[in-house]
């Protein structure tokens, strides 16, 4: 890489994790700029610091991961945010997505996992698990089944793409298989996240509307 | 359960010494009521008792009598107040003196008397032990109370009363009796109603806590140890398994809270997360997948099968995905590894030399439910197994 090395924040309540997830990432040739034990601190440092990639644990003391990712966001919009998770906080990993977070790992991955989920997080794609995958098939379906008209549908393609990652599939394997480029099979997967999170705001925003809320903020 | 000792000291506000009565007797602020009644009905019974006493055949003995009843009511006030009357020997003993007190006002009155009064000492005043009853024993306790010195009462006065539009006073008793009685039984009812909700709560939040303790700490220790220790490699590695292992056991045990509306239902999506290890990896929406209970045995049944065909033929690296899929109208049960798949023509011989058995129990277990297996394989491809199964029987969503 010949570019400024990337800027890590990682973000946990457990010391023993969040200390060694740095100390990895740092031997890695990031830079962890910063650390946070909560949803509060790790919206002041985002601001203070401005990291290119934030790691976000998904439950911590003073917030769920989904609050602590939508506050570092509102805070330094330019953050990429992805989610570490212990593995079986279903609910709580699709709000982080909808609330922005752009990938999601489990904790269990191994260290180079990790660093490749984390250089793909800086690089602005979405880091996908088979577990995640199957969420949000299942968040498209439901959000299908409600009465209003505006809720976001995947493509076939999209379900498809996102079908095979469940079944634990590569980029590169579903690339051969649908006889398609890599590339196109990454943005199939962030298409999917970004309808999810863009359908997240409208009901933001229509939810502010309809209440009578100021709509900054 | 001991309760902290009671202050000696008296605090000097009166409503203060009321309020510091109160206990853990649901009914406890009945009984106190029914003491504020008593002093009430005592009062209109002194008056009475001062009103009618020169009219009396034996007044000095209607006052001692009178006197040793205020004594009791004291006492009695005393054992209902402080708790330790409410108990049924105690009562029996108020219903018992108040009758008797009744009896003695053929002693104290002539016949003449009694034919143009009440009983003395006023029915109002001996209304008490039926009260005390009904708080004791509910509505039906209280009716025996109340019929009880009605019963005393007609037999003083020699006549039993048909005639209610003239003399209410049996009407009265037991309408109130039983009135009281029904309202400490339904204190008891909600006390005790509230008393196991709140257990509940408690115990729901018990175990709440200490899944976040368990996840927050040892869950997070365990992942990082089965994390590093397969970077090791070598002994390590297999610590590593070791914890990782524990670390699957300990999240399902403190994230296994069945959610059902109906016991005929099931969630298939934890279902199939509990078959999750190592080396099988499970998708499922967020959303419960319910299914008649039955039917989620046949589909667990049915992947098991697949599970142990792979353990058995893949290859000892292969990963197993299971992705569960809800279509409405159908679910979709995708069980894929990565493993060293299946010869062409490899099934169709097995097949022809009768070795199909697992297979042909997988597809048999799903057509039974109306649905429809497929199998895919090709070598170095792993397999695909695809279970669909209709859901026309289960629940509408909500």
């Amino acid at each position: 890489m010949t570019d400024a090395p990337l800027r890590v924040m990682v973000v946990d309540d457990h010391p023993i994790w969040r200390e060694g997830v740095a100390r990895d990432l740092a031997e890695e040739g990031f830079d962890v700029v910063a650390t946070a034990d909560g949803a509060t601190s790790a919206a002041a440092r985002a601001a203070a610091v401005k990291p290119d990639v934030v790691l976000m644990d998904m439950q911590m003391p003073d917030g769920s991961g989904a609050v602590a990712t939508a506050g570092v966001l509102q805070a330094h919009p330019g953050a990429r945010v992805l989610v570490l998770s212990a593995s079986d906080e279903r609910d709580d990993v699709l709000e982080a997505i909808k609330a922005g977070a752009l990938g999601y790992l489990v904790k269990s991955a191994q260290r180079s996992e990790l660093v490749a989920a984390v250089r793909a997080t800086g690089d602005g794609q979405a880091v996908f698990t088979p577990g995640l995958a199957g969420l949000v098939l299942g968040e498209y379906r439901r959000i299908a089944r409600s009465p209003d008209p505006d809720t976001p549908t995947l493509t076939t393609r999209e379900t498809e793409v996102l079908r095979h990652v469940a079944k634990g599939l590569s980029s590169r394997q579903i690339a051969t298989r649908l006889e398609i480029s890599p590339r196109t099979v990454e943005n199939h997967v962030g298409a999917a996240l970004r309808k999810l999170q863009l359908g997240n705001r409208v009901e933001l925003a229509r939810y502010a509307i309809e209440h009578g809320l100021d709509a900054e903020g | 359960m001991s309760r902290p000792p009671r202050t000696a000291a008296l605090p000097a506000d009166p409503a203060a010494l009321w309020r510091g009565l109160d206990d853990d007797d649901p009914v406890g602020p009945l009984w106190r009521a029914a003491q504020i009644f008593r002093l009430v009905s005592f009062l209109y019974a002194l008056g009475f008792m001062v009103a009618v006493n020169g009219d009396l055949d034996h007044p000095a003995a209607a006052w001692i009598l009178f006197a040793v009843l205020v004594v009791a009511n004291i006492w009695w006030t005393t054992g209902y107040l402080s708790g330790f009357g409410r108990r049924w020997w105690f009562v029996a003993t108020e219903v018992v003196v108040s009758g008797a007190m009744m009896l003695s006002t053929e002693f104290v009155a002539s016949s003449e008397w009694i034919t143009n009064n009440q009983t003395w000492p006023t029915t109002l005043w001996m209304t008490n032990a039926a009260l005390s009853a009904a708080l004791l024993g509910g509505a039906w306790w209280g009716l025996v109370g109340a019929v009880a010195l009605s019963l005393t009462n007609y037999y003083v006065k020699g006549e039993i009363v048909t005639n209610f539009g003239r003399n209410a006073t049996a009407i009265l008793l037991i309408a109130s009796s039983m009135a009281v009685g029904m309202a400490a039984s339904r204190a008891r009812l909600m006390h005790s109603r509230l008393t196991s909700a709140i257990q509940l709560a408690a115990q729901s939040a018990e175990r709440e806590r200490l899944a976040r303790e368990v996840h927050d700490g040892v869950l997070q220790v365990l992942a990082l140890i089965a994390r590093r220790g397969r970077e090791i490699g070598g002994p390590t590695a297999e610590l590593a398994a070791l914890a990782a292992e524990q670390e699957r056991v300990l999240r399902h045990l403190i994230s296994d809270t069945p959610v059902v509306d109906d016991t005929a239902d099931r969630d298939l999506g934890p279902a199939l997360r509990l078959l999750a290890d190592d080396r099988i990896q499970v998708s499922a929406p967020g959303e419960p997948v319910l299914l008649d209970a039955t039917v989620v045995a046949e589909i667990l049944a049915a992947v098991g099968n697949i599970l142990d065909n792979v353990e058995r033929h893949a290859g000892p690296d292969a990963r197993t995905f299971v992705l569960l899929e809800d279509l409405d109208d159908e679910v979709v049960v995708s069980i894929r590894d990565d493993g060293v798949g299946i010869e062409p023509g490899r099934l169709a011989q097995a097949s022809a030399e009768g070795r199909m058995g697992i297979a042909r129990s997988i597809i048999g277990r799903v057509e039974d439910l109306g649905g429809r297996a497929r199998l895919e394989s090709a070598p170095g491809a792993g397999t695909e197994w695809e279970l669909t199964v209709p859901v026309d029987t289960r629940k509408a969503n909500p």
